[in-house]
């Protein structure tokens, strides 16, 4: 009986392998897999081909990227130098960062008097995730918002414990802003925190915060809005105070591409512009520049065509942000430098 | 003076009774909480596309978690290729002929292997099998549930066959039965029914790991090509699942929590059922 259990198994097994189709593997960044598995679903009713993404982290992404036990990778945070170079050596090939959408960073916070709409500065940001702000009504903060009347309740910071794309975007940005962050913290997927809580995932992070009075930390915009939680408007480079949404957050790319560097990487947090969102970045996928598979590495750039064009289309309705027109045909040109045995 | 005596410990008889059954029903309650919470939230998402569909998503309802139910079964049954003669074996070993330093040192290497951590094993399988490989597998899983699998399999049938009394081995030698022959057909068979138990157990364990098998078999939302490419499984899709902000795949990774725990159960019962003859208790 056991051995039929394994044949049974293997029956199983056989039964799949007779109408084998092409399928590419991917894996990596956590905050685009919606938008992905949507993509990937719409594109194989489309043209049959197979693109398999696992949400294994930025990080996992990068590393397998670097050991070449995958056909693409993804990340919220660009590859640095060291990484490009590893992988350079071990894979034979430049790896190329592929913009595909954007995300922003929103500010949530929890205050029982159901305060919503709450304005920050980057100064006072900073200065609360350094924990020199310590209450509600804390002058710097009550000076943003004399319309409210803010408690005198102590100010619980939650951050991320576990590595992440989100928590990279944010510490940039408050690096930008704040040169006592930059000395004292600096930037990373995960860094030392000078005060608060750790949760894991954005789930983790919205969960502290649901239980706590008073509490205040950041997580994606896709998950802020599903769980319908607070968040606060930033005060911009400009001065303005901006509401996180898609279109703030495609502004502010549209108004930093002009600074786009031809490998992509680039951060866009305290962007120019009086309409920008300032807390954001663009989530890349991570390819081969050369491929030594035909059919894998043509597959994979008419798929990343469609991606930055018609794929665009789909971002919205799931609450990522599109990449502005001019971005979308820069990944035009990147992507035509990719490279496959066979190409004309 | 000596009715006191009778009732102070007729009281205290009760008293302990009463004790030793609150404490088997605490045991039994969080058991029971999972079971019923898991039924109440996860009855809804299943459906017959649910066993049929491939997963859909976001945003479009139906779809279901096939590829996962099958991926589990093969992973576990490459997991059993593996562990099940490794084990089986290494635990005749220790208790036919493991009296001794080397069998000591084998037996202590199993416990400590029994208490790694599971990403650790899928640490080793990934370095072991991805990388040489250059991609994630179906293999890599089975490996990694493989290893996972040994140590409680050779320790319960080391545990088992210890068990069967000295007088059948000394009877079917004395008949003139070789020492293979007596081991295989007088002890193992014996021994069964325990066996049974402590492969079910290995197996259940291996069906609800999510962490070894995270960096091997990775997980893949279509039907696997071939064993030697990603595939999927339950576990990894109900961690996936379990931490979105959507309600659609949440109430599908309920689902297959359930559909989990059901397969378990029913493989469990399957294989009682198959074994089960006048030799085992």
């Amino acid at each position: 009986m056991k051995k039929n259990l394994i044949f049974l198994a293997a029956t199983f097994l056989f039964m799949q392998c007779s109408f084998a189709q092409l399928q590419l593997n991917g894996a990596g960044a956590t905050f685009p897999y919606v938008l992905y598995s949507k993509w990937f679903d719409v594109y194989q009713k489309k043209t049959g081909i197979q693109f398999n993404y696992q949400s294994i982290g930025s990080g996992g992404g990068i590393k397998q990227v670097i050991e070449g036990t995958v056909d693409f990778g993804a990340t919220d945070g660009p590859m640095n130098d060291t990484q490009l170079a590893e992988a350079k050596t071990k894979q034979g090939t430049d790896i190329l960062h592929i913009p595909t959408v954007l995300g922003a960073v929103v500010v949530t916070y929890n205050l029982k008097e159901n305060i919503s709409d709450i304005k920050l500065s980057p100064e006072v940001l900073a200065k609360i995730f350094l924990g020199k702000i310590t209450k509600w009504n804390d002058n710097a903060i009550v000076e943003l918002n004399k319309d409210k009347v803010l408690p005198n309740k102590p100010i619980v910071v939650v951050h991320r414990s576990d590595g992440s794309g989100t928590t990279y975007i944010f510490v940039d940005y408050l690096c930008k802003v704040n040169e006592e962050w930059n000395t004292k913290v600096g930037k990373g997927t995960s860094v030392s925190w000078p005060v608060g809580l750790g949760g894991k995932g954005n789930e983790g992070v919205a969960g502290q915060i649901k239980q706590i009075d008073g509490a205040i930390g950041y997580v994606e915009l896709a998950y802020a809005v599903k769980n319908k939680l607070n968040y606060a408007s930033m005060k911009n480079k400009a001065g303005n105070f901006i509401k996180p949404s898609l279109e703030s957050v495609t502004t502010a790319a549209l108004n930093e591409s002009k600074n786009m560097p031809s490998d992509f990487r680039v951060s866009i947090t305290n962007a120019d512009g009086k309409d920008s969102y300032p807390i954001s970045g663009y989530t890349w996928l991570l390819v081969r520049k050369e491929f030594k598979d035909e059919k894998k590495g043509k597959a994979l750039v008419e798929f990343l065509h469609w991606a930055v064009n018609d794929g665009e289309n789909y971002a919205a309705e799931l609450l990522y942000a599109p990449l502005p027109k001019k971005v979308s045909e820069l990944c035009e040109k990147a992507i035509k430098t990719i490279s496959y045995p066979g190409k004309k | 003076m000596k009715n006191f005596y009778y009732y102070y410990r007729k009281y205290k008889s009760i008293f302990i009774y009463i004790l030793c059954g609150m404490s088997a029903l605490i045991a039994i309650i969080p058991l029971l909480l999972i079971f019923y919470h898991t039924i109440s939230l996860g009855i809804a998402a299943i459906n017959w596309d649910f066993f049929t569909q491939l997963p859909k998503p976001v945003g479009e309802s139906g779809g279901g978690l096939a590829n996962a139910i099958v991926g589990t079964l093969i992973l576990v049954g490459l997991g059993c290729l593996l562990g099940l003669p490794v084990g089986i074996m290494t635990g005749i070993y220790l208790a036919e002929f493991g009296k001794n330093t080397f069998g000591n040192i084998v037996r202590f290497l199993v416990d400590v292997l029994n208490g790694l951590p599971s990403i650790v094993i899928g640490v080793v399988a990934y370095s072991l099998v991805v990388i040489p490989m250059k991609h994630f597998s179906a293999y890599a899983g089975g490996v990694a549930l493989g290893l996972l699998m040994i140590p409680t399999i050779t320790r319960t049938t080391e545990e088992i066959l210890k068990t069967v009394p000295r007088s059948y081995r000394e009877a079917a030698l004395a008949l003139g039965i070789t020492q293979w022959k007596t081991t295989l057909f007088v002890v193992l068979r014996t021994a069964l029914g325990g066996i049974v138990t402590g492969v079910m157990l290995s197996i259940a364990r291996a069906a609800g790991e999510t962490a070894p098998l995270l960096f091997t078999a990775l997980n893949n939302r279509f039907w696997h090509t071939s064993l030697d490419q990603p595939i999927a499984s339950l576990t990894v899709f109900i961690y996936n699942y379990g931490v979105s902000p959507f309600e659609d795949w949440i109430a599908q990774a309920w689902a297959g929590a359930l559909v989990l725990i059901a397969l378990i159960l029913l493989l469990s019962l399957a294989m009682r059922f198959a074994t089960r003859d006048k030799y085992s208790g």
